[in-house]
């Protein structure tokens, strides 16, 4: 199952480091959040990027697929348009909800892992997929908590759902590693029992200890266990796009080029910088 | 299912108990959701600090500490307005600091906003006077002082 042909390392579009992100000679894939791209006509530097032919794909994080409402209209209308406009192979979301009962919480939430969550998602991910021209990729997210509910594995439930809406899998193997270090258990066990032959492409990201456990910050760098989990997946079957997601608190854009670097020595992928 | 024990009611109590305030939902490690409320909350404080720039650089050290206090079980309305009524709760208390006041002011002259709904472009001159500071607005232009 392949959308994208291989397109190695990337990184996340933010306007912060927009310029370098344009100075990266090897890049050939980015993403941009898809309610940060402004509607009409796309930033100058990303469409610059468009025509030196670098694949750009529209990342949601408010559509709140797994919320037990229907995803709003003029939200879905805007990821779709986004796509489009982007000519983007692909988009991408998460298995997650991000508000209920008229309020936001401002941050990705885990859905309980019970057959009631999978008749959610599975509604509202075909209710994307009917608009949207492209395949969308699903990505499960880092967890602080888990519902009380929950029936099954987050394999068994990742499985399910991808097998139920022929979506793709984006995985984030930082998120892997945050969930498996947060419950104790064997990141390598998690990682091997996810489906990882839908995967679209990867992310990749930093996090840091606080408050007893492992938040997935994307704001610091990336440590080496997810490296190594990196390397582990790309022994087995590389996925055709590796790429770092860095929210906020930029380094010096030579720290932020070396650890892209690590990225791509750790795949296997010529390094991009 | 719908009801109390629907997906979407359970969704909306765990929403509630991380960001507004509510009680824990039956069920959930409290630890583990306490951890989540005080992750939730600092990434709020860091999207109010990039609109509100100033409140926060005024407050330093402290911007953590006093967001979090002001805003931890405060139903959050979007980082524009919650950095304004944060703003304005310390002014009416007198612990705005002044370089904070200015960028209060500014935002007073130049739109309206009545604390519960999205603030609103003026189209009319307005004068905002929040500690020493004074701002007045005509045209579209800010003067601060």
């Amino acid at each position: 199952m392949t959308v994208l042909p291989d397109h190695g390392i990337g990184i996340g579009w933010r306007p912060e480091i927009a310029g370098l992100v344009a100075d990266l000679p090897g890049l050939r894939f980015t993403e941009v959040v898809a309610e940060a791209l402004p509607t009409g006509t796309p930033p100058a530097m990303l469409t610059a990027l468009r025509e030196r032919g670098v694949t750009v794909v529209p990342h949601g994080t408010r559509l709140s697929l797994g919320g037990a409402e229907p995803v709003e209209k003029a939200r879905l209308d805007r990821f779709v348009d986004a796509a489009r406009r982007l000519s983007a192979p692909l988009a991408s979301e998460h298995i997650a909800y991000v508000r209920g009962g008229g309020i936001e919480a401002g941050h990705l939430l885990p859905v309980p892992r019970s057959r009631e969550a999978i008749a959610a998602l599975t509604r509202n991910v075909r209710a994307v997929q009917a608009e949207l021209p492209v395949p969308l990729a699903l990505e499960p997210i880092a967890a602080l908590f888990d519902w009380p509910d929950d029936e099954l594995t987050e394999a068994q439930f990742l499985t399910e759902i991808l097998e139920r809406t022929d979506a793709l899998l984006l995985l984030d193997v930082a998120n892997v590693y945050a969930n498996a270090r947060n419950r104790g258990q064997d990141p390598l066990a998690l990682l091997s029992a996810l489906p990882l032959d839908r995967i679209a492409y990867v992310h990749v990201a930093g996090g840091a200890e606080a408050d007893g456990r492992y938040h997935d910050t994307h704001t610091d760098p990336t440590p080496q266990p997810v490296f190594d989990l990196v390397s582990w997946l790309c022994a087995r079957r590389r996925p055709p796009a590796l790429m770092l997601e860095r929210d906020g608190a930029y380094p010096p854009g030579p720290e932020l080029r070396g650890e892209l670097d690590r990225l791509a020595d750790a795949a296997g992928y010529p390094r991009i910088t | 299912m719908t009801g109390p024990d629907g997906l979407a009611a359970r969704q909306a109590a765990l929403v509630a108990a991380l960001v507004a305030g509510g009680p824990l939902p039956p069920g959930f490690d409290a630890d583990d959701v306490a951890v989540a409320r005080r992750a939730l909350l600092r990434k709020r404080a860091g999207l109010v600090r990039y609109h509100w720039p100033r409140l926060a650089a005024a407050l330093g050290d402290r911007w953590l500490a006093v967001f979090g206090e002001w805003a931890d079980g405060r139903t959050p309305v979007g980082a524009l307005r919650d950095g304004w009524d944060l703003a304005r709760h310390l002014a009416a208390a007198g612990r705005l600091p002044a370089c904070a006041a200015a960028e209060l002011a500014a935002r007073e002259v130049t739109a309206r906003y009545d604390g519960e709904s999205a603030p609103r472009r003026r189209r009319l001159p307005a004068v905002r006077r929040i500690g020493r500071t004074i701002a007045i607005q005509a045209l579209g232009r800010v003067l601060v002082r």
